[in-house]
């Protein structure tokens, strides 16, 4: 009996426990706290979080119970994440939540969105200079896009190893992006640029809004067709929202999917970054190079901003090109705190709504790139 | 490999100039087909008006519909689509205090009357657990008008 006992208690996670499961559960609470008391993205911090600690409680190796043993109920919602299943079902809601109006009536935003991407591709080059390969230094990049979805779903390809490091550095980098961008937007703006008002945007026309998923989608998938999966789910749930005669199929999209997929990437991206995957130099690497290529995204959106007006007639609040960054829809209410800071009476989220949503489009097309270029 | 010589070897200057260019030409080409949506729209509809005028002039007398029922104020309309957003954010139901605090923080003018406006418009109606949500269907037959 006093064998069994014995047994047993080498079993239990106290006797099984080191310094990195430790290690890796105070990060897990911390990051459950900033998702619940901060309210930094609780939708995505406090699953991810609470996976933190899932995958991180001590338990023998072989007992089918690790997110990497095969048959494990958690190896199976896995599946999801290495075989990029749930980033396009995300992609679907987003599109079915998203309203295109802004960026309809002012399609020259749109550039704004491009120019943040300029982030992923800087960290792509500082990523190979510090010694990555190039597959794992293009999963490095895209967090600069400011999108998981489109993190996890490049990384699946190219970098499968690294998915939780770069899934926790993008999805905490999205949720700190009110702590990450206002210094660099006050930075690179003057006091009077901050205060630029811009004139009301155009009313849009639902056929209009109808047309704009079809040609979106078409246009960019013959430009890029890697970025299929995500673009392809993006504009089809955009259509389901805005063609009206299918507001069930948009509902259940833009509430029950969306959500039962955030819940399973959640844990489960949060379940993978163990110990022994997560304590690692690189990670370090990838957090340090994660958070360049936020500042990178959120500079070159502002400073296109300020290029753009030099040409522009009506001028635009430099601010909103942070936006660009695609962070939805955290950003843009970034750009509105910073811009009401200045003067109460501006009103600036509606209009960096442009720049966010085409940040989603630029930061897909970019994973598709570098994708492409890779598998080449 | 590290630094410079890393990048050249794996040609990554190359890769990140086209791809940075690809992006670039993917949105201007979109936000260029975008801007012409709505211009190809108007074609459109005058074409048909021109036409349908061409065939019945004799019908020139006919009642048009009226979207009297559907008239909105301008000003009204401006802020609808900026309190839209706020909801969106907020998520459906809300209650109409927390969308009148928020609006109030985000400094709408006028956020009392504008909230009474839309609520005798029928874009906001409430649900039957005491609050409310954005009624899509009128503002779909107002976009549509």
């Amino acid at each position: 009996m006093t064998d069994l006992l014995i047994e047993f208690l080498s079993n239990t996670g106290f006797a099984l426990v080191d310094y990195r499961n430790i290690i890796m559960l105070l990060v897990g609470i911390i990051i459950i706290y900033l998702g619940v008391a901060k309210q930094y993205e609780p939708l995505l911090l406090v699953p991810i979080g609470f996976g933190i600690l899932i995958g991180n409680i001590p338990i023998i190796k072989d007992f089918g119970l690790g997110i990497y043993e095969s048959g494990s109920f958690l190896n199976y919602v896995y599946y999801g994440v290495t075989h990029d299943i749930y980033p396009p079902l995300i992609f679907l809601g987003i599109g079915a939540l998203t309203d295109f109006s802004t960026m309809l009536a002012r399609p020259v935003l749109m550039l704004l969105g491009a120019a943040a991407q300029i982030g992923i591709f800087t960290t792509f080059l500082g990523a190979l200079a510090i010694g990555f390969p190039p597959n794992e230094a293009a999963s490095i990049g895209i967090i600069g896009g400011a999108d998981g979805p489109t993190a996890i779903f490049l990384t699946a390809m190219l970098a499968p190893r690294l998915i939780g490091p770069i899934a926790v550095a993008a999805y905490s980098y999205m949720a700190l992006v009110p702590v990450i961008q206002p210094p660099i937007m006050r930075l690179l703006t003057t006091r009077k640029e901050r205060l630029i008002k811009m004139e009301e945007p155009r009313e849009v026309s639902r056929t209009e809004k109808i047309i704009f998923p079809i040609i979106g989608f078409l246009l960019c998938c013959f430009l890029a067709p890697a970025a299929l999966p995500l673009l392809g789910m993006l504009f089809f749930g955009n259509l389901l929202k805005e063609c009206v005669v299918v507001e069930r199929l948009a509902r259940t999209a833009r509430t029950s999917l969306i959500d039962i997929v955030t819940i399973l990437l959640g844990v489960t991206v949060g379940a993978s970054t163990q110990a022994d995957v997560f304590l690692t130099p690189q990670s370090i690497g990838i957090f340090a190079l994660g958070a360049f290529s936020f500042a990178i995204a959120t500079a070159a959106g502002v400073i296109f901003a300020k290029i753009m007006n030099l040409f522009l007639r009506k001028k635009i609040n430099p601010l909103i090109g942070a936006a660009g960054v695609s962070a939805v829809p955290n950003s843009a209410r970034v750009v509105q705190m910073v811009g009401q800071k200045e003067d109460p009476t501006n009103f600036l989220l509606m209009h960096a709504m442009a720049p966010n949503i085409s940040g989603v489009i630029g930061s897909a097309i970019a994973a598709a790139i570098l994708w492409s270029f890779m598998s080449l | 490999m590290f630094g410079l010589e890393a990048i050249i070897a794996h040609d990554g200057l190359g890769i990140s100039v086209i791809g940075i260019s690809i992006v670039f030409v993917s949105l201007v080409l979109l936000s260029f087909a975008v801007s012409q949506i709505h211009k190809l729209i108007e074609l459109w509809d005058k074409k048909n008006t021109s036409y349908q005028h061409l065939k019945k002039p004799q019908q020139k007398d006919q009642k048009t519909p009226s979207v009297s029922d559907l008239a909105i104020p301008q000003d009204v309309q401006r802020a609808s689509r900026q309190f839209k957003l706020l909801i969106e954010w907020m998520g459906e139901p809300f209650p109409l205090p927390k969308l009148l605090d928020l609006s109030e923080k985000c400094g709408l003018s006028r956020p009392h009357s504008t909230i009474n406006e839309l609520l005798k418009c029928e874009l906001i109606i409430p649900d039957e657990n005491g609050y409310f949500i954005w009624n899509t269907q009128v503002e779909e037959k107002r976009s549509s008008t």
